[in-house]
């Protein structure tokens, strides 16, 4: 029985991960940089919830809103004001911009909230119980909105028009230029849909434990990045299952008490060994090097 | 005419700059410490700041090696430098009774540590035959989180009894203490020599070519296996080096060594300029200088602002120095550029 | 170019020094400057701001009295992320500041680094919170909070008696966490116990203890000891109450802060009541002392409520105005290791201090010898 808790608490674990490393995945498929500051765009939305759940308007599900509205218009924001100037830069500057934005959303969070944790509390859950077993209603929710989230952009990316002008930027940014795609719009939009799914993602961070601080999205953040490469990165479905995967093996390791405190050391060896096998990750495409 | 076999120590040792601001370092400072001028107590600098600079010297040439040179991403050159401080300190400590000479016991638990890391950084280097860019620097970045993971369930007897809090052995290295900046800094000086060496050599050339185009450098019979492999063992023996200093500068704990400190390596790389020795050497004095001011100067609630003046920097640093317009636009700037303009205007009239 | 270069660099080097002699020179010691370091930035920053807050009404609160013969003090607080190696320069710096005492770093890591530095100088400090007795190995180190394995055993007296299987949970990046884990399971060996399932996380994993708290409830187990702090203690009270789990907890001083950290929260603050900690201070305790720099610090403060790291560091404060008063320490430029003797030869004497953290006396290891006092929150 305890096992099948573990379990699931593992899966919506998982869920979260997988958000966040959706958003990771996206920007480096499309703009070919790692974005360092996605795990901290998470925790703005989480101060966003905070001051709309916590000390205005105090509607859970409008804070929700505003907080996916206030990512999108920052994540376009430092995309337009940092990134885009180093469009053609090479990766190792762009890298360390990100770095840059990441530490200045921390050290903007910590002169205006402070570092004292705060409580968001959005709403009030009661546990299902069942043969035995209780489960708990936001892990149920998370597992579904994330499923949900997933299969829509799964299908926005596939079918829309938008999203196979991104597939083709991510093929082929030259290419795709010359068949009339605006590439910078299409990485703007990449940078809003990634910023939105942080925003969706720190309501579950914030299910799982209803206090944010400014380092909220440093953990996350990198544990994404992790379940991104695991899943191959630039790869949506690789992102999910890499999330999983991370969720369910980071679960089972605190689960054991020889292994807990090796837990961190696990989940990195895990990634090392499949990496090992697999180069490109899970699901990533192995790419031929043009001579 | 000048054979070409007759090595010129004179224009390798006076005809670079890194060598002439490392030594000009060395031997002011040591002077200046000697005759008591500067000691722990003088603001702005100290022995113990001046070492600080050394093993960071060392630490940001040693990665720039990979980073700059052989063209590989690395975030976890802290994890190195975290085991040469590991062994380096175990040596210290339990030699301790049994070595007289402080300075040997140095020699020894150094070149361990820098094994140490060496043997690590030659396993983390198979990898890289397989793997490139980001997958390879996500590697790294899980070695290094893994030699935290591990290290912080071992206790070591009387020496390590909580590892999360670490080990402090300074008590031990009284004999040389007040001088270990000046032996960072020959260290530093090795450092320099084999890099550069490495750099201007013939295998230099070759790693270069990786770097610029692996398939194209292997179709002329470059062996990459070897050459990966060597540059990794290297970059890590020098991190287990500096690591080695900073086990005899300060506390050694898990804590201190994760993913940020290598990414604050890897920022004085870029800062620096890639596969530039000298521009690694200047960072680092810049970075470390700035980042003690301004703890010191930032406090309360205020010290906030360090990260954010920090963060700016490291923001504008990048978008002027690589970003493309700003680029041609330096160019642009440029006096020479200027003045052939002004020539060939008065050319054309 | 290499000209160029040698006469920059000897101009810079130049500027630097006359700089450093002139700064070196023309400072003399008006007030008795007392240093420290600790965590403002950072995920640990909550801890080095409240001793930062707790010692700076300390001083002020002297220097209002008029100061020590009429000298004041100063207090100066460096950034040390809680990172054993920045000590190092921080250390320094305090010294070309003036420092003459210290109330050292205000966690175990960092306060190893301050205790090797400062051993050469023979500098006296005494550490508001740091647990680990490495810290005060040396014979210029004290300590106002308890020691980690004193807790531990503490706490495992207490629960053998009163419970039959006892779940911890603890975190393994944390030298607070692992030393009270060692006192606790050290004692319970010398009971000759093993009724106790252990569970821990780590820092990455801190948020989601789903897991640990249902492999405890399957356990049986009838009460949780948490030897860490309050905000990782909160999230496990709270699943515990959404797995429907009713257990005793049972905490250290860590959880000092706990009630003001979940007020905004209404139903965590209902799901902590019945929770025991060890604690050194009760702030909502009717003691006139206590209730005095309660009221201060809630007026210097905008109404924040003080917790044990405040007021510890407002009682190291406290500790060396009144061991300086008590050695008729008159010269505001004395030497730190002649003050440091004054000081420990003070304490180590009929010295007893009555402060907002209990009533304490130093033991020959500078350890601060009190009696916790056990708090139960309703």
């Amino acid at each position: 029985m305890s096992i099948i808790s573990t379990l699931i608490n593992g899966l919506s674990m998982g869920a979260v991960y997988a958000l966040i490393a959706l958003g990771y995945t996206m920007v480096y498929g499309i703009a070919k940089m790692l974005n360092f500051a996605h795990g901290d765009v998470i925790m703005v939305g989480s101060y966003v919830l905070f001051v709309f759940t916590m000390k205005s308007i105090k509607n859970p599900f409008l804070a929700i809103l505003l907080a996916i509205l206030f990512c999108v218009i920052l994540g376009v924001l430092v995309e337009c004001i940092a990134y885009r100037p180093l469009r053609g830069a090479p990766s190792l500057a762009v890298l360390i911009t990100a770095i840059g934005v990441s530490f200045l959303l921390q050290s903007v969070a910590q002169l205006i909230f402070t570092v004292t944790p705060k409580q968001v509390t959005m709403f009030q859950f009661n546990s299902i119980e069942f043969n035995g077993l209780t489960i708990k209603t936001e892990s149920i929710i998370t597992l579904v909105v994330g499923m949900i989230v997933m299969i829509a952009l799964t299908v926005f990316v596939n079918k829309s028009k938008t999203g196979r002008a991104m597939l083709a930027v991510s093929e082929d940014r030259g290419a795709a230029q010359l068949m009339g795609i605006n590439v910078n719009r299409t990485i703007v939009i990449t940078f809003a849909i990634g910023s939105a799914l942080a925003a969706v993602a720190s309501v579950f961070m914030l299910f799982i434990a209803p206090v944010t601080d400014p380092t909220l999205g440093a953990m996350p953040g990198i544990k994404a990045f992790v379940a991104a490469v695991l899943g191959g990165i630039g790869s949506i479905p690789g992102a999910m299952i890499g999330g999983v995967i991370l969720g369910i093996v980071e679960q089972f390791a605190l689960k054991y008490e020889f292994l807990a405190s090796y837990s961190d050391a696990i989940v990195f060896a895990i990634l090392i060994l499949v990496l090992l096998v697999k180069p490109s990750g899970i699901l990533g495409k192995k790419r031929h090097e043009k001579v | 005419m000048k054979s070409k076999k007759n090595f010129d120590w004179k224009t390798l040792l006076l005809g670079n700059k890194s060598y002439l601001l490392v030594a000009f370092i060395t031997i002011v400072t040591g002077v200046l410490v000697g005759v008591g001028v500067i000691t722990k107590r003088t603001p702005i600098i100290t022995p113990d700041l001046l070492t600080q600079i050394a093993y960071t010297m060392i630490m940001v040439v040693s990665l720039n090696l990979v980073v700059g040179f052989l063209g590989e991403l690395s975030l976890g050159h802290a994890g190195f430098m975290y085991i040469g401080a590991y062994v380096a300190g175990l040596t210290l400590y339990y030699t301790h009774s049994l070595i007289p000479f402080g300075l040997l016991r140095f020699l020894i638990a150094m070149l361990l540590g820098g094994l140490a890391a060496m043997l690590f950084g030659f396993i983390v280097g198979l990898p890289a035959l397989r793997l490139r860019g980001d997958y390879l620097a996500i590697v790294t970045l899980a070695f290094g989180e893994i030699v935290r993971g591990v290290l912080k369930n071992i206790t070591v007897g009387d020496m390590i009894k909580n590892p999360a809090v670490g080990f402090n052995i300074k008590d031990l290295t009284t004999s040389y203490s007040k001088y270990l900046f000046l032996i960072a800094f020959i260290l530093v000086i090795v450092t320099i020599f084999c890099v550069q060496n490495i750099a201007k050599s013939k295998h230099g050339r070759a790693i270069t070519a990786i770097k610029d185009n692996e398939i194209a450098a292997r179709s002329m019979g470059v062996n990459i296996t070897y050459y990966k492999l060597i540059v990794f063992a290297i970059a890590a023996f020098f991190a287990g080096v500096a690591g080695a200093i900073f086990a005899n500068y300060t506390t050694v704990a898990p804590a201190i060594f994760d993913y940020n400190y290598s990414i604050e390596f890897l920022v004085m790389v870029v800062l620096g300029g890639m596969g530039s020795v000298f521009g690694s050497l200047i960072s680092s004095i810049i970075i470390v200088f700035l980042n003690v001011q301004l703890r010191s100067l930032l406090t309360g609630n205020l010290a906030g602002l360090k990260n954010l003046v920090y963060a700016l920097i490291l923001i504008i640093m990048m978008i002027i120095n690589a970003s493309p317009k700003f680029v041609t636009l330096r160019e642009k700037m440029n006096w020479s550029y200027v003045k052939s303009k002004l020539q060939s205007k008065k050319e054309k009239s | 170019m290499k000209k160029t270069l040698v006469r920059i660099l000897t101009l810079c080097m130049c500027l630097v020094l006359a700089s450093t002699a002139l700064v070196a020179c023309g400072k003399k010691n008006d007030t008795y400057v007392i240093g420290a370091t600790g965590p403002l930035t950072g995920s640990a920053a909550s801890y080095g701001l409240s001793v930062q807050k707790g010692a700076n009404l300390a001083i002020k609160e002297i220097n209002a009295a008029g100061g020590l013969n009429g000298v004041n003090f100063s207090f100066e607080m460096i950034d040390d992320e809680a990172s054993g190696d920045k000590v190092t320069d921080a250390y320094n710096t305090l010294m070309s500041k003036g420092m003459v005492a210290a109330i050292g770093s205000v966690t175990s890591g960092s306060c190893l680094t301050f205790a090797a530095q400062s051993k050469e100088d023979n500098l006296f400090f005494i550490t508001p919170s740091a647990s680990t007795d490495d810290a005060i190995a040396n014979s210029n180190g004290y300590r106002i909070c308890f020691g980690d394995p004193d807790q531990g055993m503490y706490a495992a007296k207490a629960l053998t008696t009163e419970f039959n299987k006892i779940g911890v949970i603890y975190n393994t990046d944390d030298a607070y966490s692992t030393g009270l884990l060692k006192g606790f399971e050290d004692e319970m060996a010398a009971q000759n116990k093993d009724n106790y399932v252990k569970k821990s996380f780590s820092d990455t994993t801190k948020t989601n203890f789903s897991t640990q708290v249902s492999d405890l409830k399957a356990a049986g187990c009838d009460v949780i000891f948490l030897p860490i702090y309050y905000q990782e203690a909160s999230l496990i009270i709270a699943e515990a109450a959404s797995q429907n789990y009713s257990v005793a907890f049972y905490g250290c001083d860590g959880m000092d802060g706990i009630v003001k950290h979940v007020a905004d929260n209404d139903a965590l603050s209902e799901q902590i009541k019945g929770l025991k900690y060890l604690a050194p201070i009760d702030v909502e305790s009717s003691d006139a002392k206590i209730k005095s720099f309660v009221d201060a610090y809630k007026a210097e403060y905008n109404g924040e409520i003080p917790d044990q790291f405040a007021a510890d560091a407002y009682d190291a404060i406290y500790v060396i105005y009144e061991a300086m008063k008590a050695a008729e320490v008159d010269d505001v430029n004395i030497d730190p290791s002649d003050l440091c003797d004054k000081i420990t030869a003070v304490l180590q004497g009929e010295f007893k201090y009555v402060g907002v953290t209990g009533t304490m006396t130093w033991d020959e290891k500078g350890a601060a010898v009190k009696q916790p006092v056990t708090i139960v929150i309703d």
